[in-house]
């Protein structure tokens, strides 16, 4: 039972509920219709083309109101403010979900994050050998693809679109692509997103990339931590709002963190940051997810942190570590 | 003299569709003329004109808007011209008439753009409208549209109750009338049939289509008769987009993703 009792275990719990709640939410607590989600601005990839989801993530009204309603300032001569004001109102609903939960949205609530959690625990108790951390060049060469697909998937694609320069395909290329859109159908018996469009190339090239990054997602998940979060374009649009968060990663380092790197093996996004020495110093990394994983493995009483405000929630320790490794030593067989 | 030609061969296709009931249809839809939205659930395609086919006497008609208040509406011959939207959201017209024969309804839902109603779809649909109703449970959802090859639910209710073993019809513009029976909850589900033809690649290059459910009920002497009428697309998997080849992708994926883990095995790294 004492087994149970780590901060992984209640991660589990709740991306457990969390997952049932955006991917089946609207047979269960809210109703089909768009009108009724939680948000609809979620800053976790939980798919509008679930139909039976609880809520849905900020990146299809922005892509949206790109499209629609910002590149109106070049082809009608809208007014900005008329123009921005749904964009606002998005970025606005985020700001305070990112105010409450900051970065934790992706550890502890994302449904697409979770599944790749789940087929990474199927691959280490089938025994796949698991890959550890990437090296510091290749995580510095993954880091800017997520910037790459915020910029031009999100916003720059869907502005150029619906300013006219581009196909109508173009209007929410981010989804075209975003495995979790196949994912969470695919879960609730719908599987009417798995398909190859013949309608022309954008549209084939863009239900290509989604079917093969979705595939290459579930194979790489079997041994690789996190594959998809490196590249998210959440992570970026959640670091444009990161300071104003009340939960945070504060580290208060000592001479011990030069040399044990504990936190940087225990870190499932490869966040080699998080060893430097910091005094009492907010560390919220943009790759950082909130998962709590390095305040589990820390070795040191203090050193690691969750804060939310003024309080801290969890420290690191020596028993929680001795705690953890014994657990994970247990897991992995 | 090509117009008259059209007419008549739209004439010829559509004898038989909604024959002797009261549906609403977009003004010209007859023709297969509304615009194809590319936007489905946006409301960018809806018409603006309505026509009251096989209309009544003392037929009155109104527009429920999404914050469920009503408007009534003025009939100019069979044919209603809609108010620009004041909100977003689903409308629903109904009509309700009626002769010696019995009581007549009908109703159409609409998806129309404009500022939130801030009030759920679930309270239009439940809300009781006429005295025999079809009710979508649920009606599409905002930013989708009915689609062939899907099936769909529905409720048939007679005065706010559920209407258990009636028979309810379905009928499309190529398809004939397919009947359906409500079970002891007064639900029914229909599949839309794959009927389009000379189907152009790209959603947008096909005008929906039209599809009618009727149902009628005696209550003592009175007959009552009531249709919903709404417009579906065709489903794309069922042209253009491959879902075997989709299948097929996903898998040539998962083997790129199994490539590099050989390779990342034999380059014997583990994790500590």
């Amino acid at each position: 039972m004492d087994k149970l009792l780590t901060v992984t275990a209640l991660r589990r719990v709740i991306q457990l509920t969390a997952f049932v709640f955006f991917v089946y939410g609207a047979t269960i607590f809210a109703t089909f219709y768009t009108n009724d989600k939680l948000t609809q601005n979620l800053p976790a990839l939980s798919c509008a083309y679930d139909m039976k989801g609880g809520d849905f993530c900020a990146l299809i009204p922005l892509q949206h109101q790109m499209d629609h309603r910002v590149s109106g300032i070049f082809t009608q001569n809208a007014k900005v403010m008329e123009a921005l004001i749904g964009t606002l109102i998005t970025l606005g609903t985020f700001a305070i979900l990112i105010l409450l939960l900051n970065k934790a949205f992706c550890g502890w609530l994302c449904p697409l994050g979770f599944f790749q959690e789940t087929i990474s625990m199927i691959g280490t108790k089938l025994g796949i050998t698991q890959m550890g951390s990437f090296s510091r060049e290749t995580i510095n060469k993954i880091r800017p693809i997520k910037w790459f697909i915020f910029l031009f998937l999100v916003l720059i694609l869907p502005l150029l679109t619906g300013i006219g320069f581009l196909g109508h395909e173009w209007g929410n290329p981010f989804c075209s692509i975003c495995p979790s859109r196949i994912m969470t159908t695919t879960m609730t018996g719908d599987m009417s997103q798995v398909y190859i469009s013949q309608a022309n190339w954008g549209y084939f090239a863009l239900s290509l990339i989604a079917d093969l990054l979705f595939g290459l997602m579930v194979a790489l998940a079997l041994f690789v931590r996190q594959p998809f979060c490196r590249i998210c374009p959440m992570l970026p649009m959640q670091t444009l709002f990161k300071k104003i968060g009340l939960l945070r990663l504060v580290k208060n380092g000592n001479s011990h963190c030069d040399t044990c790197s504990s936190c940087v093996k225990a870190c499932p996004m490869d966040i080699y940051e998080i060893q430097n020495q910091a005094e009492n110093k907010n560390i919220t990394h943009t790759d950082c997810t909130l998962c709590g994983r390095c305040v589990e493995f820390c070795p040191h009483d203090g050193v690691m942190n969750f804060k939310y405000g003024p309080f801290t929630i969890l420290s690191s320790s020596k028993e929680s570590f001795k705690k953890r490794t014994k657990i994970d030593k247990w897991w992995k067989g | 003299m090509n117009k008259t030609i059209l007419t008549l061969l739209v004439a010829a296709t559509l004898w038989g569709y909604g024959d002797g009931e009261m549906y609403w249809a977009p003004h010209g839809c007859d023709e297969g003329t509304v615009t194809a939205s590319k936007h489905g659930g946006h409301g960018k395609g809806e018409s603006a004109m309505f026509a009251l086919m096989n209309m009544k006497e003392n037929t009155s008609t109104h527009l429920i808007l999404p914050d469920l208040s009503k408007q009534p509406l003025t009939f100019k011959l069979n044919t209603v011209m809609l108010p620009k939207p004041k909100m977003g959201g689903y409308y629903a017209m109904v009509a309700e008439g009626n002769n010696t024969d019995g009581v007549y309804s009908a109703i159409r839902y609409l998806s129309l753009q404009g500022r939130p109603s801030k009030v759920s779809p679930t309270k239009l649909t439940s809300l009781p409208k006429v005295a025999l109703e079809i009710v979508p449970t649920p009606l599409h959802r905002e930013h989708d549209r009915y689609t062939a090859s899907k099936s769909y639910t529905f409720i048939l209710s007679f005065m706010n109750k559920p209407l258990n073993n009636t028979m309810v019809t379905l009928e499309t513009f190529n398809t004939p009338a397919q009947s359906y029976t409500t079970n002891d909850k007064g639900v029914f589900t229909i599949t839309l049939p794959d009927d389009f033809k000379n189907v152009q690649i790209g959603r947008s290059e096909n005008k929906p289509s039209e599809f009618l459910l009727s149902a009628q009920h005696r209550d003592g002497a009175i007959l009552f008769k009531s249709t919903l009428s709404m417009p579906y697309s065709l489903n794309p998997n069922d042209y253009w987009q491959s879902q075997s080849y989709g299948a097929g992708a996903i898998f040539i994926g998962f083997l790129v993703g199994l490539f590099f883990y050989r390779r990342h095995k034999n380059q014997g790294v583990s994790r500590g």
